[in-house]
């Protein structure tokens, strides 16, 4: 199972139901009574990360939203928005007013699941680890079934050309290297024989 | 190092000009004041921080011949106009202030205010966007900015050609590219930004951008590069207890988009100038004497490689 993804969290129990966004805020949790928890700063590949390890570890059935929100991003918005509307056919989250709130990197499947396995709590803006831990603790209690299998999966292999193109002029480093945008692998080859 | 064979645009925007072939203006440095918690309701004390920060940016622009510029960060239309008054008493009167604004509905209300008190000849839209609706391109068309920085961020594709097709075309997010609503909307005085993307997300596509970009289009290219190091995972571990090297990882960045061709950088916090413009001005001595070595590119008295001997 590939999990966690990689980003900037802390991974508690496994079998913990519950994962925690702290947005901006750096805050700390029993590791016995929670999967993952972590700060998100964007509101796009930081949702992209989070929702890849939900739909990673079925036991996430809680998504904890706390802390105090992502100043421009509004990243914490941004993925309520996701859970509660999802992505437009261009990769846009619906109703998000964070900068650049697209989904792009993960396929859609993914984040219908991600809105179907957690039940999303909105306590953006508490920072109180007193508090936090009570809402654990009442979490924690009402089991949830595992969501079936992991869903496992890569980030988008982006198309890797081997040329550039549509370009017009040249750029001049030294009298004896040019660069042409014009010129193909191929002919730097032969360019390099003669 | 390099000169293009495409005509470079100077831009001149009040006092500061951008642009030019490699070596032949000095890199004007963005640095962002007011982003972070301790702004949201800042007491005396921390106001009188930011007034320090910006004369101290503009202390070491003069020093070094870097034009400097402050990047306002916006986070909500509340702080706006007090943010923006504190700014504009701080900095010369002919000279541009940058507007840092995330957000769609805040970009509107900063296009409406600058109008309104006369001072978008002097404002930097940072930046134009996909994110821009049709309420937000009615904002442009209504109330444009005297520059705007065209930011070439794809989320669909992170190569250099998504970039440009950002830029040009509109990559499917807007029906026509950022070049082409600017010059509609009459805002003759444009930046690209190439658009950082962190390690393992095309980052050095950014900086590959910046060269293709100019020679496209002969308009001044910069970035925020310093974004890329501030995301790096392991350097969030390392500079928990290794600031100073932090902040040179974070100052050096700025060589990379310049030695290949950028005329601005935005790099940051504004406390962070004291470390980036002497950094930025030695890499400007370096291009700048290869410019005239080489290709006969001469730079003014004002440049890092006359001021600074």
């Amino acid at each position: 199972m590939l999990y966690p993804w990689r980003g900037e969290f802390t991974v508690g129990s496994i079998d913990s139901q519950i994962a925690i966004d702290t947005l901006s805020s750096k805050l700390d949790f029993p590791p016995e009574s929670v999967a993952i928890w972590g700060q998100h700063k964007t509101e796009n590949l930081g949702i992209e990360k989070i929702v890849a390890n939900v739909v990673s570890n079925p036991n996430i059935r809680y998504l904890l939203l706390c802390g105090q929100e992502v100043r421009g991003h509004r990243s914490g918005q941004s993925l309520k928005s996701l859970h509660a509307n999802g992505i437009d056919p261009e990769g846009r989250i619906i109703g998000a007013t964070g900068a650049v709130p697209y989904i792009e990197n993960i396929p859609p499947e993914a984040v219908a699941r991600f809105r179907e396995q957690v039940e999303l709590i909105d306590m953006i803006g508490q920072t109180d680890e007193a508090t936090l831990q009570k809402k654990i603790a009442e979490l924690s209690s009402v089991r949830k079934e595992p969501f079936g299998e992991p869903m496992v999966m890569e980030f988008a292999e982006r198309e890797k050309s081997v040329q550039m193109k549509s370009l017009s002029g040249k750029v001049s480093l030294h009298k004896d290297l040019l660069v042409d945008p014009y010129l193909e692998i191929g002919d730097m080859k032969m360019e390099a024989q003669t | 190092m390099m000169s293009f064979s495409k005509e470079q645009r100077i831009v001149e925007l009040g006092d500061v000009k951008f642009g030019g072939q490699p070596g032949e203006l000095p890199t004007v440095l963005f640095g962002t004041a007011f982003y972070g918690k301790k702004y949201a309701n800042p007491d005396a004390a921390t106001l009188e921080e930011v007034r320090a920060a910006i004369r101290s940016q503009e202390a070491l622009s003069g020093m070094t011949g870097n034009p400097s510029i402050v990047d306002i960060f916006l986070g909500d239309e509340e702080s706006m106009t007090a943010r923006i008054e504190l700014v504009l008493s701080e900095i010369p009167a002919k000279r541009p202030f940058s507007a840092d604004v995330p957000e769609s509905e805040i970009r509107m209300a900063v296009l409406k205010h600058a109008h309104e008190i006369g001072i978008s000849e002097r404002l930097i839209l940072n930046s134009f966007n996909l994110a821009a609706e049709a309420e937000e391109l009615e904002a442009l068309k209504d109330n444009p900015p005297g520059c705007a920085i065209l930011l070439g961020y794809n989320p669909r594709d992170f190569s250099v050609d998504g970039r440009i097709e950002m830029l040009e075309s509109g990559a499917g997010y807007l029906d026509k590219g950022l070049l082409q609503f600017a010059k509609e909307f009459g805002i003759d005085n444009i930046l690209l930004d190439a658009g950082a993307t962190p390690f393992d997300h095309s980052a050095a596509e950014t900086l590959r951008a910046i060269p293709v970009m100019k020679n496209r289009w002969g308009l001044p290219v910069g970035c925020a590069i310093h974004n890329t190091v501030e995301s790096w995972l392991w350097m969030k571990q390392y500079r928990k207890e290794h600031k100073p090297e932090y902040l040179t990882c974070d100052a050096g960045s700025n060589a990379l988009p310049v030695m290949l061709g950028a005329d601005f950088c935005v790099y940051g916090p504004i406390r962070n100038a004291g470390t980036v413009f002497p950094f930025v001005a030695m890499v400007d001595k370096f291009v700048g004497e290869g410019a005239e070595d080489y290709f006969g590119v001469a730079q003014g008295e004002e440049h890092p490689r006359r001021k600074l001997g």
